[in-house]
């Protein structure tokens, strides 16, 4: 019996391929899912229209700006916040744990290929529906808060590049965080810890000028101002060309530290799996 | 031996256990320092399957069946020995090692749950890089010979186990695997879809030439299947052969089975009473002795109707399991 | 009288069942720390840019976070438990158990699951409240703690029945998982004083999901400005809410039993 030969196109295009299908497959599947979508994205807006609301009510109290930034402008950072958050949700460490405990990560890796190449498909392909889903509620966002918008075709681009790099960052670091559950099962407490952090130094909860100064110069040694605060000044501030582009540096910096990190621990992770099964 | 598709030359595989008792104090011990056991789940087992066989691996629960098949397929490293497939070193998982296998487990499911199977049949055409001409053709041959149909179309989540059975199935075997482990195929099964799979699974190697290893709790799958039986127990290996020589080698026994006329009667002189139902009476008797017996059981007793048989599988297999525990 | 035994039976027991599991405790210290200075930060930002926040003083909107992190450990601890296995035995068919004991369906499926570890918040949550109070130097009389203890116990129990009103809809819708996640965010809101949000925002976070009950009018009591009315309609919403859940849970339930022969 012979073995099968290969399809006729090489590795790189084989791979593009499963990207492709498998973001067609993510869209199907994500389309049957279109009331629990709507409901998690409402509970998701909560957040940011919280703080919205918070710090417009200070602004207007306090003569019209705070932080240097007026209502409008506060309405700006957190409206395109939650189209950053909709395109930088990634597979959670919790996902990973429950891979493991269902024991579907055995079938994964009885599979020439890396499972990471489907989690990043899978969730990319997700965007398409998601960011459908969420646009209407953009529109209703717009309407209640006014908000204030200056933007330049420089900064459109440069945004949607931005977003995919918060996605890739925080796909390879929580991806990384995931991993520990090969050691234990508390993973857990880890990942609250990440994300408090997460939120604290990501722009995430304020507009980074608004925390102290030795916050903003801490965010600038970790990659979490990249998955929220450099994608939203990208279309909210007036950042100069360079700063633009420098950040998407930053941002493909970041990303090469967390494949290498990924991959660290993958390759631990592994043998520490073959070792006890499953 | 090059030609051997899968080579195992002692292999081992321990487990380290953690062993805590129970109540506080063992507790917040336990915190400081685990006492492990080892567990020897694989203990120096070694044979070699040629292309094309198609073998049964029996034995009880945590045998080391599945063990065996996982260190095979590249899950599990080996503790030690060897173990090659198809040339390959599996704990590798070398890329043209895993596009050569497949791993068929009972009751997991790889194929996404929400969609039609034909959409995870995509799936995998592009992982295993299948050339399309070769995707079509095997999908429809594998649709075909299962009988699957039409439920490639629907949610995998709304068809029956056994139909989600048959769609994995497919879906496990579209990249023409050189050799198939399939790890309790028929679990949880009614007894016709049983016979389906059984009986596709040796259409399947009759045409592609696969070499198969099954486990299973099941004599009919091996009796079905298999003309070579290994049979492991305690992680070590009682016998590897013709199934229809099992029981010469450890059951020198045969069972009459007698309906009588007047079932009262104290048959235990003739040999081990081993079922008695009313007016039909099984005896155990050593096979040397089963002409002799015979002839007195008709002279001597009102006998309506008398069966003589090899001792069923199960019977053997069992026995000879009581016989490893109590050595 | 036999339900409130047997209710609190099934209590004793789910708290037994959690003691077991100790590192969920250290856990959810953890957690609770994290979220707790997390809104400390919060404050700690806002209170870096003012002094007050739509009449609310600092101190004052302390009293609130804490009122809000108690009345979330509440939740977590023994309202949503119920109600999420609620959810998951309808959809798995498990119901029966519950409707064939000799007690009252909607008690045995509101007490029998607890996360006692949960109720970390709420102690957190009071110790805040305290700290609240010595800041704001208030002098509390035993009216005003009567006040505060009436309108938490209203809170309660309209959060409680906005659990079960959703919860009940799996009867017909059966997919509800995200209810924690949608929920959570939504009582965020509560960490502040409802009178910061725009008209709309602070009526649907008042008559449909009654944040505004369970939280702004407890912290309203402790820093006295309760008004009488507000607790009489506190009253009135929770008894009329109270009233409308367990119709609709015995309408859902009729349909239910009705459906599965």
């Amino acid at each position: 019996m012979s073995t099968l030969p290969l399809a006729k196109e090489g590795r790189l295009r084989s791979l593009a391929d499963f990207y492709l299908t498998t973001i067609r497959t993510a869209i199907q599947q994500q389309f049957q899912y279109r009331a629990a979508t709507y409901m998690y994205l409402v509970g998701m807006v909560a957040e940011p229209v919280i703080y919205l609301v918070v710090w417009s009510t200070i602004a207007d109290q306090s003569g019209g700006t705070v932080g240097g930034l007026t209502a409008g402008e506060f309405a700006a950072y957190y409206i395109v916040w939650t189209l950053v958050r909709t395109m930088n949700i990634v597979f959670t460490p919790y996902g990973w744990e429950e891979r493991i405990r269902e024991g579907e990560l055995s079938g994964q890796l009885l599979r020439p290929l890396h499972p990471i190449h489907y989690d990043l498909a899978w969730f990319a392909g997700g965007k398409v529906p998601w960011v459908l889903f969420y646009l209407p509620i953009a529109v209703v966002l717009t309407l209640v808060f006014n908000p204030t918008f200056d933007v330049r075709p420089l900064e459109i681009a440069v945004f949607a590049v931005a977003v995919w790099g918060a996605y890739l960052i925080r796909t390879f670091y929580q991806s990384a965080l995931g991993l520990v559950t090969f050691w234990t099962t508390r993973v857990g407490a880890l990942f609250q810890l990440y994300i408090t952090l997460e939120l604290l130094l990501s722009g995430r909860l304020v507009p980074l000028t608004l925390m102290p100064e030795w916050v903003q110069t801490a965010a600038w040694f970790l990659p979490f101002r990249w998955t929220f605060y450099f994608p939203i000044q990208a279309l909210v501030d007036d950042l100069s060309n360079e700063q633009l582009l420098g950040g998407l540096a930053m941002q493909a910096l970041w990303t090469l530290i967390g494949i290498g990190l990924f991959s660290l621990v993958w390759r631990y992770a592994i043998r520490r799996y073959t070792a006890v099964g499953n | 031996m090059n030609d051997a598709v899968v080579h195992v030359a002692e292999l081992r595989k321990t487990f380290d256990v953690p062993e805590r008792e129970a109540g506080l104090k063992a507790a917040t011990k336990g915190l400081v320092r685990r006492k492990t056991k080892e567990v020897r789940a694989v203990d120096g087992i070694s044979f070699d399957i040629a292309p094309g066989e198609i073998v049964g691996f029996l034995g009880p629960n945590g045998a080391g069946k599945t063990t065996t098949l996982k260190m095979l397929s590249g899950l599990l490293y080996v503790s030690s020995g060897d173990a090659q497939v198809l040339g390959h070193v599996p704990s590798k998982r070398e890329r043209d090692f895993l596009r050569r296998i497949a791993l068929v487990m009972g009751n997991r499911n790889q194929l996404q749950w929400d969609l039609p199977a034909l959409d995870s049949f995509e799936l995998n055409r592009s992982i295993y890089r299948i050339p399309r001409e070769h995707f079509l053709r095997n999908r429809d041959e594998l649709v075909e010979l299962l009988e699957v149909g039409d439920l490639v179309k629907k949610p995998v989540r709304q068809l029956s186990l056994g139909e989600r059975m048959k769609v994995e199935i497919v879906g496990s075997l579209l990249h023409q695997p050189q050799v198939l482990f399939l790890d309790e195929p028929t679990i949880g099964l009614d007894v016709t879809m049983q016979k389906r799979i059984r009986e596709f699974v040796a259409e399947y190697r009759q045409r592609h030439g696969a070499t198969v290893m099954l486990t299973s709790h099941y004599m009919a799958d091996v009796e079905a299947l298999c003309e070579r039986v290994i049979v492991i127990h305690h992680g070590k290996i009682l016998f590897d052969g013709k199934l229809g020589a099992l029981s010469n080698t450890f059951a020198a026994w045969k069972t009459i089975t007698a309906a009588m006329e007047n079932g009262a009667s104290d048959l235990s002189s003739y040999g081990e009473v081993i079922h008695r139902d009313g007016d039909l009476v099984t005896l155990r008797v050593p096979k040397a002795d089963t002409a002799r017996v015979t002839a007195r059981l008709l002279a001597e007793q009102a006998v309506l109707d008398l069966n003589v048989e090899d001792p069923p599988i199960e019977d053997v297999i069992e026995l000879v399991f009581a016989q490893e525990n109590r050595s | 009288m036999t339900t409130l035994r047997v209710a609190l039976l099934h209590l004793r027991i789910g708290v037994m069942n959690d003691l077991q599991y100790r590192v969920n405790f250290a856990l959810q210290i953890l957690q609770s720390l994290l979220a707790l200075g997390t809104g400390l930060v919060v404050l700690w930002l806002v209170y870096s840019h003012t002094t007050e926040l739509n009449g609310w003083s600092q101190p004052e909107l302390l009293a609130v976070l804490g009122v809000q992190i108690l009345m979330g450990g509440v939740i977590r601890a023994l309202i949503q438990p119920n109600m999420m296995r609620l959810t998951e035995d309808v959809v798995q068919g498990k119901l029966d158990h519950a409707l064939t004991k000799p007690v009252d369906a909607q008690v045995l499926i509101s007490v029998r699951e607890v996360q006692i570890w949960q109720a970390v918040d709420i102690v957190s949550g009071a110790i805040v409240i305290g700290v609240a109070l010595v800041r704001l130097g208030a002098d509390l009389g035993a009216l005003d703690v009567l006040a505060f203890a009436v309108a938490l116990a209203f809170g309660a129990v309209m959060l409680y029945c906005f659990w079960l009103v959703l919860a009940t809809g799996s009867f017909w819708v059966v997919r509800m998982w995200f209810l924690p996640e949608l929920f959570e965010g939504v009582f965020q809101t509560g960490r502040w004083p409802v009178g910061i949000y725009p008209q709309w925002l602070r009526f649907g976070i008042t008559f449909l999901v009654p944040i505004a009950f369970a939280i702004t009018v407890p912290a309203e009591a402790l820093t006295s400005r309760l008004e009488w009315e507000t607790l009489a309609l506190a009253a009135g919403f929770a008894v009329v809410l109270f009233a409308f859940t367990r119709w609709f849970w015995r309408f859902g339930l009729k349909n239910y039993t009705g459906a599965s022969a």
